[in-house]
């Protein structure tokens, strides 16, 4: 089975809370703050009776007892829809032997999936297949849509070039997370994530970077950039500073516009165990329970 | 082992040097590699040293020098020969009428021919050889040195294929009429020195020998006069000498082929030859004969050319000699006037003596100069039998070599299509 290789990062993420950054709209009942005040057990106040109101809201003994027409309100809870929006270019598949990038977005992909149904909401998956089609599977709350999300994720080869915009463009869930290296159309991804938050919902970008491409190899290198054939530099003791700066000074590019933008930025290094990774994502700013 | 072009052996070697440095130089630019972030490194020229040399370069490089190696050693073509340290000789007998006794050219080829070795008997033409020095007989016929160093060439290439080197030994007098153009040339073509062995030559004819001669002429004829008060008119028909005063005929011709014979075409009148004659028509004072000199004022009406015997006071031919088969035929350009008395003086007994003298003329049996028999001879070591074999442009090893060298290429081209291979 698939989830088995997923098994020790779920027990790590087991218990791990992911409250929605905002109130949400819906209407089925679920764990995080719903922007509708409704008849829950939880009260909060009292506000005078309007005409158009629900007399079944009334306080009664309150209205017996003072002569005055109150209604009760309370905060309602619903469910948050979670999207997990995969990136399966090339420039994932690095180092070249041990694809750590990869394994690192996939435990991410799995690790966040079951975190957000672990919270009752429904989690689906979007990527790119071996083929280079769309694959999305939609936002499930069953008991094995983590399995059935692990097995998509498994089953995806890190060789494209599709772009993701168009694919974060058409998801509707609220919540998307993005599983990226941003090395491919960040500009229209961010330009998509902006309408997305625009309309209510939340993103989360997780960027994936190899610690090899902190650090690269000390030794005098001609790289190749997979997705770009024909850019070929040459990285020797000379350029591997300014290289670090650029790398640097881009990746806070990225998380000031980002977070500009109202997304929840969280950088990853394949260094950094996925079970902490998934935490440091689910635990960011939230609404209180 | 012996290689039958070395000079490619050199070519080679240069290659090699120029592959290794070149296999260097190639290497100093680094193995493309991927990483995703290549965009943010600076951009410069991608050029630089590299301390890190992969197992597969040397390989590559072991592979092209081999390429290298088979393909040079292919061309070089190696000759492996089983004949180490054997010499044949191929020894050229004279036996034509420049020897004075043949007895002396057998005896000296006797003295030198062993087991094994080529005799070639030379008179006018080589084409025969014998084993046995008895089987040598005088020809009447005039020797030529080029054409027995042309039959010395063909038993050289068939002795080369079984044995190391050769000599070639020519037993000659070395007279002047044996050496022509051709001679130094196709000396030239055998690839060593020749061991020169005179032998006596025929003695030179004394300036008292009567020629033998039968003229066909009207009964007027001054020239036959001057002939017959000369005394050398024949009348016994042994003539060997045949003075044609009117046009030739084919029994003249055929009559001239024959061993020893002179044709002597001397015609009266412009209408008895056919030969081109001159723009101007002029006149000059004298001509000038192996013999003698003949001072008088002569007419010149024809442009004659070939071997001269006689020459006008200013150079050009006025006699000249055409050989035909065993003898030869003389066209004289001198027209004698009939009224005048010229060919009764003594001066025209002298220089027609020469016009008669035997083909080739009585000069022609001297012996060639030194300086000609040195450079007949050469210098050096004997002549290399690899450079006389008929199939000296091939080796068998050639075929394997170039394949074994393809075979590497194909070997290199898949090592070098091998992953991460840039150079």
């Amino acid at each position: 089975m698939t989830i088995t290789r997923y098994g020790a990062l779920l027990d790590a993420v087991r218990g791990v809370r992911w409250p929605a950054r905002h109130a949400v709209s819906s209407a089925v009942v679920g764990a995080h703050h719903s922007r509708t005040r409704g008849t829950s057990a939880e009260f909060t106040e009292y506000r005078l009776y309007r005409q158009g109101d629900d007399p079944r809201r009334l306080d009664w003994r309150l209205l017996a007892r003072s002569d005055r027409a109150y209604i009760r309100l309370a905060n309602d809870r619903a469910v948050l829809p979670t999207m997990i929006l995969l990136d399966t270019s090339a420039s994932m598949a690095y180092p070249i032997l041990s694809r750590l990038k990869w394994i690192h977005a996939q435990n991410l992909s799995v690790g966040l999936s079951a975190v957000a149904h672990a919270e009752g909401d429904p989690v689906g998956v979007a990527l790119h297949d071996a083929r280079g089609h769309v694959r999305v599977l939609p936002p499930r709350t069953r008991r094995s849509v983590v399995d059935e999300i692990a097995r998509v994720v498994d089953a995806a080869d890190p060789d494209g070039l599709e772009p993701l915009a168009p694919v974060l463009a058409a998801l509707r869930a609220p919540r998307i997370v993005i599983v990226t290296d941003m090395l491919g159309d960040s500009d229209d991804m961010l330009r998509a994530a902006r309408v997305h938050i625009v309309g209510g919902g939340e993103v989360h970008l997780a960027h994936v970077v190899a610690e090899e491409e902190l650090e690269p190899p000390r030794r005098t290198l001609l790289a190749a950039d997979p997705e770009l054939p024909g850019v070929q530099r040459l990285l020797a003791d000379a350029s591997r500073r300014d290289y670090q700066n650029a790398f640097g000074e881009w990746r806070a590019e990225i998380a000031r516009l980002w977070r500009a933008a109202g997304a929840a930025y969280t950088e990853v290094v394949t260094d950094e165990p996925a079970s902490h990774a998934v935490r440091r994502i689910a635990g960011g700013v939230g609404v209180a329970s | 082992m012996s290689w039958l072009l070395p000079s490619a052996l050199g070519v080679g070697a240069a290659a090699l040097i120029g592959l290794v440095a070149v296999h260097f130089i190639a290497r100093s630019r680094p193995i493309a590699e991927p990483l995703p972030t290549a965009r943010f490194i600076p951009e410069r020229a991608i050029r630089a040293r590299t301390r890190s040399y992969a197992l597969s370069d040397i390989v590559l490089l072991l592979l092209r020098a081999l390429a290298i190696v088979a393909i040079c050693a292919a061309v070089a073509a190696p000759a492996f020969s089983t004949t180490h340290g054997r010499t044949a000789r191929v020894i050229v007998a004279d036996r034509s009428r420049d020897v004075a006794s043949i007895g002396e050219v057998r005896d000296s080829v006797r003295a030198l021919a062993r087991a094994g070795d080529v005799i070639v008997p030379l008179d006018s033409a080589a084409s025969r050889r014998v084993r046995a020095t008895d089987s040598l007989v005088q020809s009447d016929a005039r020797g030529s040195l080029s054409a027995g160093f042309a039959e010395a060439m063909r038993a050289g290439a068939e002795l080369a294929r079984a044995n190391d080197s050769l000599e070639l030994i020519v037993v000659s007098p070395f007279a002047r009429e044996e050496i022509d153009h051709a001679t130094a040339r196709i000396r030239a073509a055998w690839p060593g020195r020749v061991r020169l062995v005179r032998v006596a030559p025929r003695p030179i004819a004394s300036a008292g020998t009567v020629p033998r001669v039968e003229i066909r002429a009207d009964t007027n004829d001054a020239v036959a006069a001057g002939l017959a008060l000369a005394g050398f008119v024949s009348t016994d028909g042994a003539a060997t000498v045949r003075v044609v005063r009117d046009k030739l005929t084919t029994a003249d011709s055929a009559w001239a082929t024959a061993s020893g014979h002179v044709l002597v075409h001397w015609p009266v009148a412009e209408a008895d030859a056919d030969w081109p004659t001159r723009r101007t028509i002029d006149a000059i004072g004298g001509v000038v004969s192996t013999s003698g000199v003949l001072v008088a004022r002569l007419p010149r009406l024809w442009v004659l050319n070939g071997t001269a015997i006689a020459r006008w006071a200013d150079g050009e031919i006025a006699a000249m000699e055409r050989p035909t088969g065993g003898g030869c035929i003389r066209h004289v350009g001198v027209l004698i006037d009939e009224s005048s008395d010229v060919t009764l003086r003594p001066p025209f007994r002298d220089f027609a003596r020469g016009l008669l003298a035997p083909c080739g003329g009585d000069a022609t049996f001297a012996v060639a100069d030194s300086t000609t028999l040195i450079s007949l001879g050469g210098a050096g070591p004997l002549a290399p039998a690899a450079q006389l074999r008929d199939d000296g442009t091939r080796s068998r090893w050639t075929p394997w070599l170039l394949a074994f060298g393809a075979l590497v290429l194909i070997a290199e081209l898949a090592v070098r299509r091998g992953p991460a291979r840039t150079t």
